[in-house]
């Protein structure tokens, strides 16, 4: 076995951008991601342990009751603790050293839906030099503006965590459909690019063609503000009356966690469905080696069987002045056709993997072939080994 | 921004801090055994067998599931030094490997390239005895991490002798088995890392043991994550265990002990001595799995940061470079000669030796600085 060093266009580190799609479905108050249905198990109603329609950030207490994984740390000088737990938990509950201090595993992340139809709109406020900042991109961004001004317009803000996107969503991508009793009313679409969504279907409906909102791709949200009507029934959102872009999304949870009303008897509501598509933008690191099998080089192996076993000799013999090795022999897996005639021997090793060292000659990583490749004097390979890092 | 750089004093203004941040991990005898059995097969979807049967899978939750976690495996071993050995029918050849392979890699070789067999106390050089006949936990990565958290492994054992593959009807009668001393008393003699000696003592219902004392009943080693059981604690004192006969709960079984066992049919009762020659590592594995009424122990994982010390004195920092901090180009908050300076910290920047920004850390809310008060920020970075 020998060791190369990886020259300087041996190694690659690359950035891997992909754009996994996303696609969330509402429908009286339930959430599906992906079409996944909100599996119940034989202790849980999810098994996930976290509420329909939420990603689980950890996935470890599965289908589990009462006994639960948990983090937790000793409380010393240094003050470490956990992020959700609060300062003043941590100075008065946790007052002694040496307490405990625990959190949860069971955490999740959802989409979330506000609805501002008063000028009390903390969370609107929060994003009002954001949202301007990207007035470069469109004019709808601004705050206020000939458009409206969200100070006090009424708007329905959708919030997506970044654990459902990545670094950002993708400009065009986003794509919006209202349903009413399955039938498709209104579909939105960022196709310009520009964070503007514009109504893009059905053809020939109220409101084509106009702009309904925008997105912050970057932040993970969603500002609608057109209010005209896509279908004239009356339905029971926060209060009676049309479908509008304005309640697109009811029966999602609000940024608070309290969940709307959708009320028994109230036929109409449960017709309402929604379906949000968009793709997110995530980088992947990617650390790519090329390991080189050159002409000549590698074309010998210190495996024990290597060496054949027909010839029985002692391996060595050592007298007063001297220490000799007895020569060994190898085997010949070469080919021939005829049983009754040896081919002439050559070199022929199979490399089934290449290991990684560092500076001091550590093995710090093994790649594998899936199958043997047979290296003889007249075989030249590279092998390209990828890490994700 | 600021208009110049701090230089941070290594001796005082940068520590190197451990934290170590445990998991508790409690594995109930359910989520092992007894809550996905399928009736029509007689096999639970949570257990996995290969059809190499060198060892079992244990998840916690069907493994065909994407969300299954796998938990451990499950194996067992025969030195081929073991008195039994000569006497195994079934899957000979992978006990014996199975055992030499645990063994060199968890113990191991001697001076002459033996390969050491598992020492009931820890103490190699002493002698002692040997545990010749195991089984193997092998605790999945997920869970261990770091490592087991030494004096926190805890595993409770039903020793009633007929066991149902939902196992519950088991748990009148349960040894514990703990690693107590572990905290002070672990051993460093491994090539892979810390172990404990593994201790039985009675835990609910009759004692199932011979005496009212701690028995060695094992190793485990903590950085591994893996927990070594001698076939001791399976077996009647008459068979060199550490069960009490007297304390069967079925005594027509006679010459089997509390822990006699059965096959997963509960039609054939048996010793442990037989289950481990004449049954496949996957029915061995099965009457153990079938057996726990509770794994729990806790985990580490050490997390190294960096703190920075970033201490802004009286007169540093009161001013800012930013566009916006200037109004007609003069200084937005300071008219007039006699105004106080006042700026808003938001960010920390933390540069290299070439002031080359390499981190920024930023406040939840900014904070108002004037040379009538000094700040120390406290900026963490964990890797």
């Amino acid at each position: 076995m020998s060791y190369y060093k990886f020259e300087e266009d041996d190694i690659f580190v690359n950035t891997i951008e992909a754009y996994p799609e996303y696609r969330i479905y509402i429908h009286s108050g339930t959430v599906w991601l992906d079409d996944v249905p909100n599996m119940s198990g034989v202790n849980t109603t999810n098994i996930l342990n976290v509420p329909n329609g939420h990603v689980s950030l950890y996935e470890y207490n599965i289908d589990r009751t009462g006994k639960f994984i948990y983090p937790f740390l000793i409380k010393d000088g240094p003050r470490d603790s956990f992020k959700r737990t609060r300062k003043l938990t941590y100075d008065t509950k946790h007052n002694y050293e040496g307490s405990v201090v625990t959190s949860s595993y069971m955490m999740s992340a959802s989409i979330s839906r506000d609805y501002f139809s008063t000028t009390s709109r903390v969370r609107m406020g929060a994003l009002k030099n954001t949202l301007n900042y990207y007035t470069h991109r469109s004019q709808h961004y601004q705050y206020s503006s000939s458009h409206g001004n969200k100070a006090t317009q009424n708007i329905n803000l959708i919030s997506i965590p970044s654990i459902m996107y990545g670094s950002s969503i993708r400009e065009g991508s986003v794509s919006l459909k209202y349903y009413i009793t399955g039938t498709l009313m209104g579909e939105l679409s960022d196709h310009r690019m520009n964070g503007e969504l514009v109504q893009v279907g059905p053809v020939g409906s109220t409101g084509s063609g106009s702009v309904a909102g925008v997105v912050l791709y970057n932040e993970g949200f969603v500002v609608l503000t057109g209010s005209w009507s896509l279908n004239p029934d009356s339905i029971l959102y926060e209060t009676s009356g049309p479908s509008t872009w304005l309640t697109y999304g009811y029966g999602v949870k609000d940024s608070n966690g309290s969940v709307p009303t959708i009320g028994p008897g109230i036929t109409t509501t449960p017709s309402a469905s929604f379906l949000m598509e968009y793709s997110g933008t995530t980088h992947i690191q990617t650390l790519t080696m090329l390991a080189h099998a050159k002409y000549g080089e590698l074309n010998h192996s210190n495996n024990p069987t290597y060496t054949t076993s027909s010839y029985t000799v002692i391996p060595h013999y050592s007298g007063t002045h001297k220490y000799v090795e007895q020569p060994r022999y190898f085997t010949n897996v070469v080919h021939s056709k005829f049983n009754d005639k040896k081919p002439e021997f050559k070199k022929v090793v199979y490399i089934s993997k290449i290991g990684l060292y560092d500076e001091d000659k550590n093995l710090i990583g093994i790649a594998k072939v899936a199958t043997p490749v047979r290296k003889t004097d007249d075989h030249s390979y590279t092998f390209k080994l990828k890490l994700d890092i | 921004m600021a208009d110049f750089y701090k230089s941070l004093d290594n001796s005082r203004d940068v520590v190197n801090t451990r934290t170590l941040l445990h998991e508790a991990i409690p594995l109930t005898g359910s989520i092992v055994s007894g809550t996905y059995v399928v009736h029509s097969t007689n096999t639970a979807e949570n257990i996995k067998n290969y059809s190499h049967g060198m060892f079992t899978s244990i998840y916690d939750y069907p493994y065909l599931s994407s969300s299954a976690n796998h938990i451990f495996d499950i194996t067992v071993g025969v030195s081929p030094q073991s008195g039994i050995y000569s006497s195994v029918t079934t899957q000979q050849s992978k006990k014996k490997n199975i055992y030499n392979q645990m063994a060199q890699v968890l113990m191991g070789y001697d001076h002459t390239g033996s390969i050491l067999q598992f020492d009931e106390d820890g103490n190699v050089l002493a002698g002692g005895n040997k545990i010749k006949e195991c089984f193997f936990l092998n605790f999945s990565r997920l869970l261990v991490k770091d490592e087991i958290k030494k004096g926190s492994f805890e595993l409770e054992l039903g020793t009633v002798p007929v066991h149902t593959l939902e196992g519950n009807q088991t748990f009148g009668t349960r040894i514990k088995i703990t690693d107590y001393s572990g905290s002070d008393g672990y051993f460093v003699n491994s090539p892979v890392g810390e172990y404990g000696v593994l201790y039985a003592t009675g835990s609910e219902g009759k004692n199932g043991l011979k005496a009212n004392q701690y028995f060695a009943c094992g190793l485990l080693f903590y950085q591994a994550g893996i927990a070594v059981l001698s076939g001791s604690v399976f077996n009647d004192e008459n068979l060199g265990g550490i069960l009490s006969g007297s304390e069967a709960i079925t005594p027509s079984h006679t010459g089997l002990n509390a822990m006699s066992m059965s096959a997963d049919d509960n039609s054939v009762n048996d010793n442990f001595t037989a289950i481990l020659t004449g049954s496949e590592v996957s029915g061995a594995a099965s009457n153990i799995l079938n057996r726990i009424y509770n794994i729990q122990f806790n985990n580490t994982v050490e997390l190294n940061s960096t703190i920075y010390y970033c201490r802004a004195n009286h007169n540093e920092f009161n001013y800012s470079t930013n566009p916006t901090y200037l109004s007609g180009s003069k200084i937005r908050v300071k008219t007039t000669s006699t105004d106080t300076p006042v700026s808003y910290i938001t960010t920390v920047g933390l540069y290299n030796d070439n002031n080359e920004l390499m981190g920024v850390g930023k406040l939840s809310e900014p904070l108002k600085k004037t040379p009538d008060t000094e700040f120390t920020i406290r900026a963490r970075l964990d890797y």
